[in-house]
């Protein structure tokens, strides 16, 4: 499956999703005025790479600060990675922030309570 | 020099600011680009009054949301996209920040927005993470390219409920503002 690149802006996260090593990584703040826009790519190569069904999928995350329309895309993609956990699938998502960052932890923990699958969350000193 | 009474008096316009321990403003139309500006200066201010990474995560996720509520707003509406927008930041006698903002809305927009508000002011902590996650999964084909989110969240990170003014401005206009404190 190709690779899915989308370069980091001031307002959005570095995105990358390795279709050969099955990682989905995250990075950065995430406050686009068009988050949907920005992540239905990925919504589709996740939606896509879990329908072949055929290696893991690893979220790894190092987001910072998400306004609410970046809140409910990530959450479409936690619930499709909830769904191929419930049908067998091997899924697990980490997200990694700095320790001092509470509310980002708070964040994680909240999406954390709808997931089922192996979800770390690390703080980082 | 004595100036002509009618020039704008800048001076008694920094003294009204400086009154209401206003530290951030903006009037005027409002753009993705300006958002984005104004959002790291905010960012970078409070960062350096050394204010904690949740004090300043939590004003400027209620600045971010309230001014991308606004605009999009402006963008469904065509007849209102060269309305202003007024968007202040601000400490209130306790030191706590506060985060206004008002634009022109239909007045029928504007009355449903007071009640959204008037609902929102019942809900405890509890209550309101309880809203917030039933509108997470609300169906995309309803929500109209908005998660509908902005509100509740700004209510959860609230430490009073949310405080909203409609004034009418005639021929179906009114004038809705909005004030968190944080």
């Amino acid at each position: 499956m190709d690779n899915l690149d989308i370069p980091q802006t001031s307002a959005s996260p570095a995105i990358f999703a390795d279709g050969t090593a099955g990682t989905v990584t995250m990075k950065g703040d995430s406050y686009p005025e068009n988050s949907f826009e920005l992540f239905q790519p990925l919504i589709d190569w996740v939606t896509a790479f879990l329908k072949a069904g055929q290696r893991p999928l690893k979220l790894e995350l190092e987001l910072l600060y998400l306004n609410t329309s970046s809140i409910r895309a990530l959450m479409d993609i936690l619930d499709l990675m909830e769904d191929a956990h419930r049908k067998g699938l091997q899924v697990a998502a980490r997200w990694a922030y700095e320790a001092a960052n509470e509310r980002v932890g708070q964040l994680a923990e909240e999406f954390k309570e709808d997931c089922t699958f192996p979800f770390d969350i690390v703080p980082k000193a | 020099m004595a100036q002509p009474e009618t020039a704008l008096d800048i001076f008694a316009l920094r003294e009204i600011f400086n009154r209401e321990r206003i530290m951030l403003c903006f009037n005027g139309p409002i753009t993705a680009t300006l958002i984005e500006e104004i959002g790291a200066a905010l960012r970078k201010h409070m960062e350096g009054l050394q204010e904690s990474p949740s004090a300043v995560s939590d004003v400027f996720s209620v600045y971010i949301e309230m001014t991308q509520n606004i605009r999009r707003y402006t963008q469904n509406r065509p007849d209102l996209a060269r309305e202003t927008a007024s968007v202040f930041v601000s400490r209130n006698e306790e030191g706590r920040y506060v985060v206004s903002a008002g634009n022109v809305v239909e007045t029928g927009d504007g009355e449903a927005l007071v009640g959204r508000v008037a609902q929102l002011a019942q809900l405890d902590k509890d209550g309101l993470k309880a809203a917030f996650k039933t509108q997470l999964r609300q169906p995309r084909d309803e929500l109209a390219g908005s998660a509908g989110l902005g509100l509740i969240d700004m209510a959860r990170k609230a430490a009073a409920p949310l405080e909203c003014s409609l004034r009418p401005l005639g021929d179906q206009r009114a004038f809705f503002s909005l004030r968190v404190v944080l």
